[in-house]
């Protein structure tokens, strides 16, 4: 069975028709997952490619996820025994002394489009918060978001704190911002850095070899 | 494509603010080291370098005979005249070289110039600001006195006389040691007769009659990029002289997050910033006091504005708190100092007052362009105040109720993060406008164009619009809506393998440098992103305030894109609301007509401080709204204005 108009419409963000095609794809007998994977996460994953080359922006990008989340609802009672299964858990976060909320925001939608589970700790978050939230939540990627860069400095004692915790062998560390560089990813000690929301995906994928 | 046609002076409404009243004057733009002059139409090079710092070799003081004011004209100008054809070489004359006082400024100019020079004095853009007509009642008081000579009688002291002409109000006057110990001698050789200056309730000096002392003030208006300061005569209320120059401290980051970082990572970082700012001042202090025939030390009294952390690196005061939330400045509160306290050459008891501030990111510029705006003034009008540059600060509100908030515009109004982006200097495309099917732009300098302004690119984003180059969603393609202009489509540049494209703006044989000016698929994004935090910013105040956009009965525009952005292409882009594009006034340097404000009336410097604690500080980090109005401004919207 194929996805494609469903993948095509959760690209173009039509809500409506999306969550028709996808009771449609239900009614035929599809499997949830196998919707979930084929024509959702497909859909998302152009999402992402065309967001890092700027053919889409937020708004498109913002619609195009909502539309999944519609989908995604559709599916919900569909799933057999345990769920949806997802690709790993996340815990994000805006370091302490930053408010800035809204690149985070994307990333974390963009993430969750992508099959991950997020837990998003909000802004402001303390370096004890996000050690706390990966012993709490089994977290498999810390992503920690700066844009000022008198803030950048609390990501290196976030990584120093999960370190000294103990988490560091079992978590990946992903950092992003407009201040931030992949040379400053590797001077801190950080796993990867990611340029926007669509790279977050790809490179979240990569960290966890899924 | 064609060049340009010449456009008439008064076609050009985005060089000339409107409310400055600036007629007939061009700029001559002198490089390498980017000097800007405003000078008459009609006076020649030669005259408009000489109340520079620039000193061009001459021997005949501009008679044109001793051919040693060379300078390379860089704008096609006609040809040279007699003396110019005696005095040079055709070598010369090839290469552009005229002779500076036999070359009159007809039009805009760029010219080199390899003479010595201060390297980092130019004259800026933004010098001139609107004026109000106010009450003059300035900070320093300069009070005419005969004072009785000695008497047997009473035997009362010099000061003690002097206190008692001055009348009952003046019983608690004080008076600085400096003034005092000269009183005698001073009192004397004026036999009695002279201006004592008092600032408050303390007597600073006892002045001759007709002596510069205390006649004039200056200001200050601090920015993180360019320092400008006046000289205003306290007599008048008018400018006397201006200059302005590259704040130093840029060397240390273009803004004052980077600042910031680089006080708290350097030993000593806080006083070497406050050092370069104070040598800085002085210098245009005694370039000030030069342009008014006077010395530093015949000024009492200067006022500073600026935004909240160049304000408190004037002071030494630590801004490290207004770099990571929660924001916390060390004061907000305008205040008074001593300025050889503070490391300001003036007279050494002058007094120095800092413009009030209002939060870490709303500093005493955005309440001088508040002052300045005369908003606050009344209850009846709804005025919306934009001051964009790097930062974008908005105030929305009158006497009863006024709001304001900050916007991380973003770099991209000033040309940073944009690929051919640049600041508004020689060069910079300005302004765009499609002409039957074509691009037709203004270049500052007249001349090819190296890349684009702000201006110049809300200006070409709204003309992409407009004939659907651009889409509401910003994506640059052929979205075909006006198949009569055929031309700006066949500018389009597919990259390879993806179905992005960009916007030639100008081909390598248009350009200055035989470089292809583009504007990126991704320098839209930026756009997008600075004007919708703008808009957003706007919205936001305005709900607060429990308004639509049709209550606003003046908006006000200060900054550097403020007073040259095209308020149509603003509005086109959606960086402005749609309204009455009548009631759109710019302001030019807004901060510094404030601060000449306060300068010349007390009543004025009151009224900052009132401003200040009228002023509610809306958070927009901090605001549930933002992140839903930030992403709904980012869409272009669909409609056309012309």
């Amino acid at each position: 069975m194929s996805f494609e108009t469903l993948s095509q419409t959760v690209i173009k963000g039509d809500m409506q028709a999306a969550a028709e095609l996808t009771r449609k794809a239900l009614d035929d007998g599809a499997d949830a997952q196998q919707i979930l994977d084929q024509g959702l996460i497909a859909a998302m994953d152009v999402v992402g490619r065309k967001f890092a080359e700027g053919a889409m922006f937020v708004p498109q990008m913002l619609r195009s996820a909502k539309t999944m989340q519609q989908c995604v609802e559709v599916l919900k009672p569909h799933f057999q025994g345990a769920g949806m299964t997802t690709k790993g858990t996340i815990i994000l976060g805006t370091v302490k002394g930053d408010l800035h909320d809204i690149g985070k925001n994307l990333v974390a939608m963009m993430l969750e489009g992508a099959g991950f589970r997020i837990v998003d700790l909000g802004v402001d978050v303390s370096p004890a918060a996000f050690v706390e939230a990966v012993a709490k939540e089994n977290g498999q990627i810390v992503g920690m978001s700066a844009l000022l860069s008198t803030t950048m400095p609390a990501m290196a004692e976030t990584i120093t704190a999960l370190t000294t915790a103990g988490h560091r062998e079992t978590v990946k560390i992903m950092i992003g911002g407009a201040p931030v560089t992949a040379d400053y990813a590797t001077s801190v000690g950080a796993d990867c850095y990611a340029p926007d929301a669509g790279s977050a995906v790809t490179e979240a994928k990569r960290l966890l070899d899924v | 494509m064609k060049k340009p046609p010449k456009i008439k002076k008064k076609k050009r409404p985005l060089r000339t603010p409107p409310a400055t009243g600036a007629k007939k004057s061009l700029w001559l733009n002198v490089l390498p080291d980017d000097l800007w002059i405003r000078v008459k139409y009609g006076v020649t090079i030669y005259e408009a370098l000489r109340k520079t710092t620039l000193d061009l070799d001459t021997e005949c003081n501009g008679l044109g005979t001793c051919g040693k004011c060379k300078i390379k004209v860089i704008t096609p100008i006609g040809p040279p005249d007699r003396q110019e054809q005696r005095l040079l070489s055709s070598e010369e004359l090839d290469q552009g070289i005229r002779l500076a006082c036999r070359t009159p400024i007809r039009k805009d100019l760029v010219v080199f110039s390899d003479t010595q020079r201060d390297p980092t004095e130019l004259f800026q853009i933004l010098k001139h600001g609107q004026t109000q007509d106010i009450a003059l009642d300035p900070l320093l008081d300069r009070i005419p006195v005969l004072v009785p000579p000695p008497d047997l009688q009473t035997a009362a002291s010099d000061f003690h006389r002097l206190r008692s002409v001055l009348g009952a109000s003046r019983d608690n006057l004080k008076i600085t040691h400096g003034c005092l110990s000269t009183l005698y001698a001073d009192l004397r050789a004026t036999e009695f007769r002279g201006e004592a200056l008092l600032h408050r309730e303390c007597m600073l000096a006892w002045s001759p009659v007709g002596s510069p002392n205390g006649r004039y003030g200056v200001i200050f208006d601090i920015g993180t990029t360019t320092l400008v300061g006046k000289l205003i005569d306290l007599d008048q209320g008018v400018e006397k002289g201006v200059i302005s120059r590259l704040n130093a401290q840029t060397r240390f980051g273009s803004n004052i997050i980077s600042r910031i970082q680089y006080l708290r990572d350097t030993k000593n970082g806080l006083r070497r910033l406050r050092r370069l700012l104070l040598n800085d001042l002085n210098a245009i202090l005694r370039r000030l006091a030069r342009a008014g025939g006077i010395e530093p030390h015949h000024i009492f009294v200067a006022v500073a504005a600026g935004n909240t952390t160049m304000q408190h690196l004037l002071l030494g005061l630590d801004p490290s708190g207004i770099a990571e939330a929660p924001f916390a400045p060390v004061i907000t509160e305008g205040v008074t100092f001593p300025t050889q306290k503070v490391g300001l050459e003036l007279h050494p008891d002058a007094m120095l007052y800092v413009m009030p501030a209002k939060s870490g990111y709303i500093g005493g510029d955005l309440i001088s362009f508040i002052l300045a705006s005369g908003a606050a003034d009344q209850e009846t009008e709804l005025v919306l105040g934009l001051d964009l540059g790097t930062n974008g600060e908005i105030f929305l509100g009158n006497g009863r109720r006024l709001l304001t908030c900050s916007a991380a515009a973003g770099p991209a109004l000033e040309g940073a993060r944009i690929q051919h982006g640049m600041i508004a200097k020689s060069g910079a495309i300005e302004s765009v406008r499609g002409l039957e099917g074509e691009l037709r732009y203004n270049v500052i300098g007249n001349i090819k164009p190296k890349g684009l302004c702000g201006s110049g690119l809300v200006d070409l984003a709204a003309v992409l619009l407009h004939h659907g180059v651009l889409d509401a969603e910003g994506v640059l393609g052929h979205h075909g809506r006006d198949t009569e202009f055929e031309l700006l489509p066949a500018r389009l540049a597919p990259r390879p393998r993806s179905e992005v494209m960009d916007f030639v703006v100008a081909t390598p044989e248009e350009s200055f440098d035989g470089r292809t000016i583009k504007l990126l698929q991704n320098d839209i994004r930026e756009l997008q992103l600075a004007k919708g935090a703008v808009a957003a910013a706007v919205q936001l105040l305005m709900d607060e305030m429990g308004v639509t956009v049709d209550r606003i009965d003046r908006v006000c525009m200060a900054g550097a894109l403020g007073n040259y952005v095209n308020p149509l292409s603003a509005m086109r882009i959606g960086m402005l609301p749609f309204l009455d594009p009548a009631k759109i006034v710019s302001m030019g340097n807004a901060a510094a007509t404030g601060a000449t404000l306060a300068l010349i009336s007390k009543a004025q410097w009151q009224r900052a401080n009132a401003i200040a604690d009228l002023a509610d500080h809306v958070e927009l980090s901090l605001h549930p709204g933002f992140y839903e109005a930030f992403i709904a401004a980012m869409d272009f919207p669909d409609r056309n204005v012309w």
